[in-house]
């Protein structure tokens, strides 16, 4: 019996081997092309006449976010346009391709500079960096310095890295005082805000929009003299609706956030979860559908890119961080031989904010959206809709412009000028915004605003 | 080449624990909840100040991450032997309770201060490092060949083996043969579980630079599925597995060069890489089928 077994075993096992030679053949075989296929497209695209190039390397996702990513390499682009570097473009899929894809880019001779895009690039950024003294190295909200200060204290600051950053606590203080405003003016009792996981980063925004609110409030009081209506006799702390969704990615999570929000009466929900606001744009919808409405309210508020075009009407306006600009800037710096310079003297950290300056010279990265940079916009959701062969734009672009004069045209002129009030004192450093860094700050942010 | 070797580290550690469920005649396809697992333990022990534990730090850390993946597959294993819910269900189901998991303690509990976007680093004593510079590969890999090897002489060579061999081609037959089919059955689960989770600890110890989970999970994800891949690849069969893993972190890490000197869109590539696989892994796929409807 077992002998029976035994054999029978032998000759299943010689199968097995006589497989595995197979599968060692085919591997050889396919590892062989793919080796091969990797070495020869290099010289066919490398053409002389781009010496110079910049590679983008993106945070997963990539193109098509229509936020973020999509920025970047709108920078890409926009250098491309005016400088006439050639770019190249890295996706990455997982966390682990950030350092292959970073190498990569370094490795092309004719690549000069390359950005991280995202937080999570940071050690990456500094290994490769350390690695290619000669290429510039530039990163989006990243805080590589930090880690070369922490890990190799000789070499701080390290002089081919950037850390380029946004003052999104800014813009989030102007969406705020938009949305409050726009509260006042409708008789809404709250505003919300639906967020990602829970980051630092995230405090900026959830910080500034709550002070932003509050900031506008007390302007109405002492424009008009007397209590705001409807969210000026909520009380201070409940007047901001919010969330952390704990995901950046899953769509349903915006809707089934804002839903309950713009059902308790909140007139604008803050997108400050990328893909979320299509969540968020969801529920408006279905609140568009039962009541009829052609314009908010309800509106939500875009983020990072001009999200305005994406429900025209119904999108107030867009926070806006100009990821581009920062791609834009880099690339410029290292075209003018100022990369290093600017390195030494801001310890490798870039912020690009409102009346933020470099060498004197205006490098703003923040905005409230205006109807004069849709165009810009709409043309990111062409490029989209030729990428990916799916309708992006809901609508043909001269209709969503006029849709969304209609709606800005329809909010009384005093919530715009409030916003532009507070822009300007900003940018004269009149107010301060609030800007939390650690947990503590965030406490006691909470514990003024609710 | 190194960088490839790279990539197919983890593989072949998840090919592995599909490759013995199906050895068994088990559809496991828990691996990924173990992988979490696994990293998860290796960062609490890893991030751990072990002074006195010196090189052997390494060593906790995956001996860690390879017990509590055994003991996440002891779940459904015991539900399958005692309730006879079918691994498939159970194991998705705990696969995402493990995601949620490993999300709650690495954004709460193990999260580093002064970066919440990612755990703690594990300390460098319990490090992998690099051995080819320039490149993210570590000694890391020896431990899943080793693994690997270890596990192919288990199954050709020892009479557990050869008992999941006879479950593998039929309960009755085993039955028949006098195997304990319960215990068999445990013993594949727990062996996968081992595989997976020292899987998870080798993605948090030996890949640089962050050693740390991301609060997204993204450096985890996804090699649980992809052991599917690499197992149909490799015929089930552990040195087959580690050949196919090494092909599957080719074509992973080859697909960037596509990207960058061709200047295919990223989504392509994907796409072409996951047809190389279905072609290459359709033989043995039919061979499981087909002995499913047999049965």
């Amino acid at each position: 019996m077992t002998t029976f077994h035994a054999r029978n075993l032998k000759g299943i096992s010689r199968a097995v081997i006589a497989v595995v030679i197979l599968v060692v053949i085919i591997a050889a075989v396919a590892g062989y092309l793919v080796v091969t296929q990797q070495r020869a497209p290099v010289a066919v695209p490398t053409t002389p006449a781009q010496k110079f190039k910049i590679a983008i390397v993106s945070d997963i996702g990539g193109r098509g976010d229509l936020s973020f990513n999509d920025m970047a390499f709108k920078g890409g682009d926009d250098a491309k346009r005016d400088f006439g570097v050639g770019v190249v473009e890295l996706v990455s899929k997982t966390e682990q391709d950030y350092i292959p894809n970073l190498r990569t880019a370094a490795q092309d001779p004719d690549v000069k500079l390359i950005v991280g895009v995202g937080f999570l690039l940071t050690e990456s950024l500094v290994t490769v960096a350390l690695e290619f003294p000669n290429k510039f190295f530039a990163g989006i909200d990243t805080s590589a310095q930090e880690v070369v200060k922490e890990k190799y204290k000789d070499k701080y600051p390290l002089p081919n890295l950037l850390d380029i950053r946004f003052e999104e606590h800014k813009g989030s203080a102007l969406v705020g005082a938009l949305a409050c405003l726009a509260a006042a003016a409708y008789n809404y009792p709250y505003v919300g805000m639906v967020l990602g996981i829970e980051i630092p980063v995230l405090w900026k925004f959830e910080a500034g929009y709550k002070w932003g609110c509050n900031w506008a409030l007390e302007w109405y009081k002492s424009k008009f003299g007397r209590d705001p209506p409807g969210i000026g006799a909520t009380p201070v702390k409940s007047r901001v609706l919010w969330t952390y969704t704990g995901t950046f990615s899953d769509v349903i999570k915006g809707y089934t956030a804002s839903k309950p929000m713009y059902e308790k009466g909140a007139i604008a929900v803050y997108n400050v979860a990328g893909p979320l606001g299509l969540g968020i744009n969801q529920a408006v919808e279905e609140i568009a559908k039962a009541r009829n409405l052609t314009r908010g309210p309800p509106f939500w508020i875009g983020v990072d890119a001009n999200q305005d075009w994406i429900n025209p009407g119904f999108v107030i306006a867009s926070m806006m961080k100009r990821v581009d600009k920062g791609v834009y800037i880099a690339t410029k710096l290292v075209l003018e031989n100022k990369f290093t310079d600017v390195v030494k003297r801001n310890n490798g950290v870039l912020v690009l904010g409102i009346g933020t300056k470099i060498d004197g010279e205006l490098a703003e990265g923040i905005s409230v959206s205006t109807l004069q940079d849709l165009d810009e916009f709409i043309q990111m959701g062409i490029n989209a809709e030729r990428l990916t062969g799916k309708k992006v734009l809901p609508a043909p672009p001269e209709e969503i412009k006029a849709k969304v004069k209609a709606m800005r045209d329809a909010i009384p002129s005093w919530v715009w000028e409030g916003v532009k009030e507070l822009e300007d004192k900003i940018r004269r450093g009149e107010v301060s915004v609030p800007l939390p860094l650690t947990p503590d700050d965030i406490k006691k942010i909470r514990d003024m605003y609710g | 080449m190194a960088e490839t070797l790279s990539y197919s580290m983890p593989l072949a550690l998840t090919g592995l624990t599909f490759a013995i469920g199906i050895r068994t005649g088990l559809f496991n396809i828990g691996s990924e909840g173990q992988v979490y697992m696994g990293a998860l333990a290796a960062v609490a022990i890893g991030s751990a100040s072990l002074s006195y534990a010196g090189h052997a730090h390494i060593a906790l850390t995956l001996i860690g991450s390879a017990l509590i993946g055994m003991l996440w597959a002891l779940i459904p294993a015991l539900l399958k032997v005692y309730r006879g819910v079918h691994e498939v269900l159970s194991t998705i189901m705990l696969n995402w309770t493990a995601y949620y998991i490993t999300m709650y303690i690495s954004s709460q509990v193990l999260v580093d201060p002064a970066r919440p976007e990612k755990t703690l680093s594990v300390l460098e004593s319990s490090r992998f490092s690099t051995i080819v510079p320039g490149t993210t590969l570590t000694g890391g890999i020896f431990i899943s060949i080793a693994t690997a090897l270890a596990y192919y002489f288990l199954i050709s060579r020892s009479v557990l083996g050869y008992e999941i061999s006879l479950l593998g081609s039929g309960i009755d037959v085993a039955r028949y043969a006098g195997v304990n089919v319960r215990k068999i059955m445990i013993y594949s689960f727990l062996l996968g579980g081992i595989a997976s989770g020292i899987a998870g600890g080798l993605l948090v110890i030996a890949r640089p630079p962050t050693y740390a989970i991301y609060g997204t999970l993204g450096n985890i994800w996804g090699y649980g599925f992809e052991g599917i891949g690499v197992a149909l690849i490799g015929r089930n069969n552990p040195i087959g597995i580690i050949l196919a893993s090494i092909l599957y972190g080719g074509i992973k890490n080859g697909g960037r060069f596509m990207e960058y000197y061709a200047g295919i869109d990223s989504d392509l590539v994907k796409a072409i890489n996951g047809l190389i696989v279905i072609s290459l892994s359709m033989p043995e796929l039919f061979r499981i089928l087909g002995r499913l409807v047999r049965r």
